[in-house]
């Protein structure tokens, strides 16, 4: 499984239930991305998705246990920690930017154990620069 | 550190008159300092369950902005708008220097982020309706306030706002406590007009603190943490002119005009300034 997560300057991605932002690029980026391959989320990120839409797009409350190898799953209420054994590949959208926050990405990585293999800026259809990190272990 | 007791209400002052889409029954505060737990290390905490106070009929998406008046002490009061891509800035943000809101001192720290401990907070972000020098927009606030606990709610609602083109009904109150002259914190209320709170939902109080110093709220003296008030902090900080002999508060549009090789920055007290000789700024009147 490879995971998609956006991210804020410390490290947040949700507040009151409620994702910290969005943005019509980075929505493309990750489709781009996924290309053929499955892409899992949960009925609250595929409300997001719907203008863009896309066959590959796989909605289910439990998407990171259905998720296999291969597949991309993109999260953003959700723990990875559990299923860290499962990832392949991590990639981290980063806002660049501050925003309230009460659910945070639960890897550290800066273990040891994850290396960034590639990073990019990106501008946004509303953010500024948005950056793009891949990170393999 | 004084610390009070937040025991008395802080009845927050809102308005009827200017904006009848926010308008709130005045005698019925929305929250009082009574209910809010003190400061234990976050920079903001949920209030009501972070479900804002608006009403259905105060909800609207026509975008307006709402300012207090201010009060007999000079204080700010509530904040209203609804931030749609009408009111948001499409211009550089301009000098508030001038503006010198209640219990305002200019002192510095070094445990402070960029050292200055109180920074003109908009009440309403100039990302979102494109304010400056509003004196009914701006409190003392400590850098942290404004850092830590407001701004990422302006980030927040300015990214969605441009994101969707959608409002965000948008309140913000200061709460003081009694006669003081800077407040205790900034209630917060956020929600979302066109997806009806999907997007954006909040309603947190920020706490006017900074970390490591401690804070008179009726004056806005301020002290070292775990030293006495006699013992305060740097000493107020000040732009001096060598050439015209003037001083300036640093934040004054006439400071930046100074040429270099006549330009000291100073610590310590007003007195001691025109003792050496120089003189208030006409212009900031620091």
């Amino acid at each position: 499984m490879i995971a998609i997560v956006c991210l804020d300057d410390r490290n947040g991605m949700c507040f009151n239930g409620r994702r910290q932002s969005r943005d019509a690029r980075l929505r493309r980026e990750v489709l781009d991305m996924a290309g053929g391959s499955r892409l899992w989320m949960s009925p609250y990120s595929a409300e997001q998705f719907s203008r863009e839409g896309g066959g590959t797009i796989c909605v289910s409350a439990s998407f990171l246990e259905k998720a296999g190898e291969g597949d991309y799953a993109f999260v953003e209420d959700r723990a990875l920690a559990p299923f860290a054994e499962k990832l392949e590949k991590l990639v981290v959208f980063r806002w660049n930017r501050a925003y309230p926050g009460d659910r945070y990405f639960d890897l550290d990585l800066s273990d040891g154990r994850w290396r960034r293999e590639e990073a990019r800026d990106f501008p946004g259809s509303s953010h500024g620069k948005i950056t793009m990190e891949v990170y393999v272990r | 550190m004084k610390q009070r007791i937040l025991s008395l209400l802080a009845a927050l002052a809102l308005l009827a008159a200017l904006a009848a889409g926010c308008a709130a029954p005045a005698e019925q505060p929305l929250v009082t300092l009574e209910d809010l737990p003190a400061y234990s290390g976050a920079a903001y905490v949920a209030v009501n369950g972070n479900e804002p106070y608006f009403t259905q009929s105060e909800i609207t998406g026509e975008g307006y902005e709402m300012y207090s008046d201010l009060d007999e002490l000079g204080r700010c009061g509530v904040t209203c708008a609804s931030v749609g891509p009408e009111l948001m800035p499409t211009e550089e943000r301009g000098n508030i220097g001038s503006v010198k809101p209640t219990g305002w001192h200019t002192v510095k720290y070094d445990c402070v982020d960029g050292k200055y401990l109180y920074n003109r907070c908009h009440l309403i972000g100039y990302q979102l309706t494109g304010e400056n020098a509003n004196e009914r927009n701006l409190i003392t606030g400590t850098r942290y306030l404004n850092i830590e606990g407001m701004l990422p709610f302006e980030n927040l609602v300015a990214d969605y706002v441009a994101e969707t083109g959608n409002h965000v009904m948008y309140r913000v109150t200061p709460i003081f406590e009694g006669d003081d002259l800077v407040a205790r914190g900034v209630l917060m209320e956020g929600y979302s007009v066109e997806d009806e709170g999907d997007g954006v939902l909040y309603c947190v109080f920020a706490y006017n603190v900074q970390p490591g110093v401690e804070i008179d709220y009726a004056t806005g003296e301020s002290w070292l943490a775990g030293e006495g008030a006699a013992d305060s902090g740097d000493g107020l900080a000040y732009i001096l002119n060598t050439g015209s002999m003037k001083f300036h508060d640093p934040a004054c549009p006439s400071a930046a005009d100074i040429k270099e090789s006549n330009r000291e920055e100073f610590t310590g007290s007003r007195e001691e300034l025109i003792a050496r000789g120089f003189s208030p700024c006409g212009r900031c009147n620091p």
